[in-house]
């Protein structure tokens, strides 16, 4: 059984692992944490961390012991400086509150790369675990802003993807709002639905790396997979219904724009994929599976698969890391220029202050 | 003087007139009144006067024989006889009746004391008078024996001892000789043990007494008469005398007999899982003792409804008194509802007889209880808002 870790951090990453919680209840009812116990598919730790107090409380599915709070602070206000002083400062604090949930296999540390404490903490957390944890194998879901939330955010997340390759993280798993805002017309139902698409995925994936698969993926071949390319990856899911023809349409699904976390052409960006099938067993056509996977391969490479036994109709999950992301320069060109936009106000209105106070400049208050 | 010599001149002629017609009815009267017979009784001592004549009884030789003795003597004169007559015979005396003498008949022999007798003579001697002999006005030397029967208790059990003491005394002025106590036939309402048939000295003197005694058990109930005890004796001449004591009632009850009565105070109705205790009380209504009382209880009913603990009904007692009471306390505990049968049986001795009493009686344990089955439908409701309440603090921030 995988010892999984799921850690949330800052706002968006403790409203994912909320929305993990609440998707380990089996239900979206909001009541369900009265009447039902979460059921992971392996042992799941989960905790939310934040410096804000008032994103903790707004959270609805996860334990009380499973927030923490980072101590005397209300909030870095998308200060990432702040956040990292903020982290060192608790350091050995925030980290007990992890090591005493036990070991681990896997993490999945879950953030916002735009906002202050997700961007700062993230960093530094998955560089703590990698220290302490041996062999830990530790997955950064990143949440990409919208584009046009402001020029912090973007900066933000230019360094904090950044921070989060130079500490060896295993894989990032890239979450764009820009690219899944999409789904709805407005903003909160639209984070709450990326949210929920993220959560499922995420379970569907640790599920069936513990599962006895008919073809077997495991943790190993995951990681090997999130380590290709420039790994940075995303998730693709497809649930078949009736009208689904074939597995193999079910499997083109997964892996099409509209299945994606992160807009990408698999068949051209994609460097290594893991396509997990699951699904009642007359449903599952190995040879069509194989042909599928074999048919991907030539145009990926490495393509691991796996199969698992499961009643209904046939779910698809698709793990790839990309060998080039096009937006993802895009991205640091808008953020760069914004941080030369707030450069540039930040000359401009200190001139103006000086301006200003040149005024007064040798005089002294007369009362 | 004339008139005197006339006086006696008529005097003279009546009686010359006058007397072959006095002649004539004296010769008449001499005839008719010459032997009368007359009837009488005495007895011995007694004697009685006919003319000059006396006839004395001296003494009843045998009423059965009919022999009685007779002094008969005339006044003034030589004659003096002594004769055993024999019963409705005469007997001339004197030359009988035709001679002026006596003829004398014993009529009857009453007993050994009176006779009734007839006499025939000549009827100028009178009617016979009676009188008291100088023989009579001495005592007679004769024994004379008292005898009485008693018994110590005139109420005994069945069972109990009877003591019949015999007192034969001489209050007479002889010697009682050939003393014997006549024989009785055993009375079956008794079981004789010491002393009978009972004896006493074969001679008693003057004044002497002589003491039988004689020990007996009674084996029946009822009232029993022990008959007169008679003492047959004989004086210094031979004769025969028998004396009787009265008849003695004893009266035998029935015999001393335990009487066991248990009386059981069962507990009121047992809640469900509750504790009752049994109250014994075994008392002693007989007026003997009871002896090795032996008390065992048990449940009749099969099944554990009804728990006591074991021998906790059981009793010993060694010896219950009359009047006597026993008492003990068993505890039951009722399992299950229902009604509940508890036999007690008591089996003792009394007086080497082997008795049993039993009684029974009831336990009910009464249906279990839910009082507080209302509350029932508050506790899910309880449970759930537990649940609920720590759930929302689990899950409160």
């Amino acid at each position: 059984m995988l010892n999984v870790l799921m850690l949330g951090i800052g706002q968006c990453g403790n409203r994912i692992l909320d929305a993990v919680n609440r998707e380990s209840f089996g239900g979206s009812s909001k009541l369900s944490k009265y009447y039902s116990r979460q059921k992971f598919p392996s042992r799941v730790e989960t905790l939310a961390i934040n410096t804000a107090v008032n994103d903790l409380k707004e959270l609805q599915f996860t334990a009380a012991k499973d927030r923490f709070h980072v101590p005397n602070l209300h909030g870095v206000g998308a200060n990432r400086s702040l956040g990292k002083q903020g982290f060192w400062d608790n350091r050995e604090m925030i980290m007990e509150e992890i090591e005493k949930r036990g070991d681990f296999d896997i993490a999945f540390v879950m953030t916002s790369a735009s906002g202050g404490t997700g961007s700062s903490f993230t960093p530094l957390i998955i560089h703590e675990l990698k220290k302490r944890y041996n062999k830990i194998t530790v997955v950064a879901v990143v949440v990409l802003p919208f584009r046009e939330e402001g020029s912090i955010y973007l900066q933000n997340a230019a360094f904090s993807m950044r921070d989060i390759m130079e500490v060896d993280c295993d894989g990032i798993i890239l979450v764009d709002n820009q690219y899944l805002k999409r789904l709805s017309g407005d903003i909160k139902t639209a984070y709450d639905r990326i949210n929920d698409m993220v959560a499922e995925r995420i379970l569907f994936l640790i599920e069936s790396l513990d599962s006895e698969m008919l073809s077997v993926t495991d943790l190993g071949d995951f990681k090997t997979v999130m380590r290709g390319g420039l790994r940075m990856g995303t998730l693709g899911f497809y649930e078949s219904d009736k009208k689904t023809g074939s597995l193999t349409s079910a499997i083109d699904g997964s892996i099409k724009p509209g299945g994606l976390l992160y807009p990408a052409d698999v068949y051209e960006d994609a460097a290594r994929a893991m396509i997990i099938i699951q699904g009642s067993r007359e449903y599952l056509d190995v040879d069509e599976i194989t042909k599928a996977v074999e048919k991907l391969s030539t145009k990926i490479g490495q393509v691991f698969k796996g199969i698992v036994i499961k009643k209904g109709r046939p779910k698809v999950l698709s793990v790839f890391t990309l060998a080039q992301v096009p937006d993802l320069e895009l991205l640091y060109a808008q953020a760069a220029q914004a941080i030369q936009d707030e450069k540039g106000r930040k000359t401009r209105a200190k001139k103006q202050l000086d301006d200003a106070f040149a005024y007064i400049e040798d005089l002294e208050e007369v009362y | 003087m004339g008139l005197i010599y006339i006086v006696v001149v008529a005097l003279l002629a009546f009686s010359i007139i006058s007397a072959p017609m006095a002649a004539e009815a004296s010769e008449d009267e001499k005839k008719d009144s010459d032997i009368i017979t007359r009837d009488f009784s005495f007895r011995v001592g007694e004697g009685v006067r006919i003319g000059d004549y006396r006839v004395e009884l001296t003494n009843v030789v045998s009423v059965m024989d009919g022999l009685v003795e007779v002094k008969v003597w005339k006044r003034a004169s030589q004659f003096e006889d002594w004769r055993v007559m024999e019963s409705r015979r005469d007997v001339n005396l004197d030359g009988g009746q035709d001679r002026g003498g006596l003829t004398l008949m014993v009529t009857e022999i009453f007993d050994r004391d009176t006779v009734r007798m007839r006499a025939t003579y000549r009827s100028d001697y009178g009617y016979p008078e009676k009188y008291i002999t100088e023989r009579a006005l001495v005592p007679a030397s004769i024994p004379k024996l008292e005898v009485s029967t008693s018994a110590d208790n005139p109420a005994v059990r069945s069972g109990d001892e009877v003591k019949v003491t015999i007192i034969v005394r001489n209050v007479g002025n002889d010697t009682a000789r050939d003393v014997a106590l006549q024989d009785m036939p055993p009375l079956p309402q008794f079981r004789y043990v010491a002393g009978y048939p009972p004896k006493i000295r074969n001679q008693l003197q003057q004044g002497e007494s002589d003491t039988a005694i004689y020990s007996m058990v009674a084996v029946t109930e009822g009232e029993v008469t022990i008959p007169a005890m008679s003492a047959r004796y004989a004086d210094s001449k031979g004769t025969i005398y028998t004396e009787s004591s009265s008849s003695v009632k004893v009266e035998i009850k029935p015999k001393r007999r335990p009487d066991i009565v248990m009386e059981v105070q069962p507990p009121a109705p047992i809640d469900h899982g509750g504790r009752g205790i049994i109250n014994v009380s075994i008392r002693n209504e007989g007026d003997g003792s009871a002896y090795r009382v032996e008390v065992r209880g048990q449940l009749r009913s099969d099944g554990d409804g009804l728990r006591l603990e074991a021998g906790a009904l059981d009793r010993s007692f060694f010896e219950i008194p009359p009047g006597g009471r026993e008492s003990y306390s068993a505890a039951v505990i009722g399992a299950r509802s229902g009604s509940y049968v508890l036999d007690l049986k008591a089996s003792y001795q009394g007086d080497g007889e082997a008795m049993q009493k039993e009684t029974a009686f009831e336990v009910a344990v009464l249906e279990r209880k839910f009082e507080y089955l209302y509350y029932l439908p508050i506790v899910p409701v309880v449970i759930i808002g537990i649940w609920l309440y720590r759930r929302y603090r689990e899950y409160k921030y």
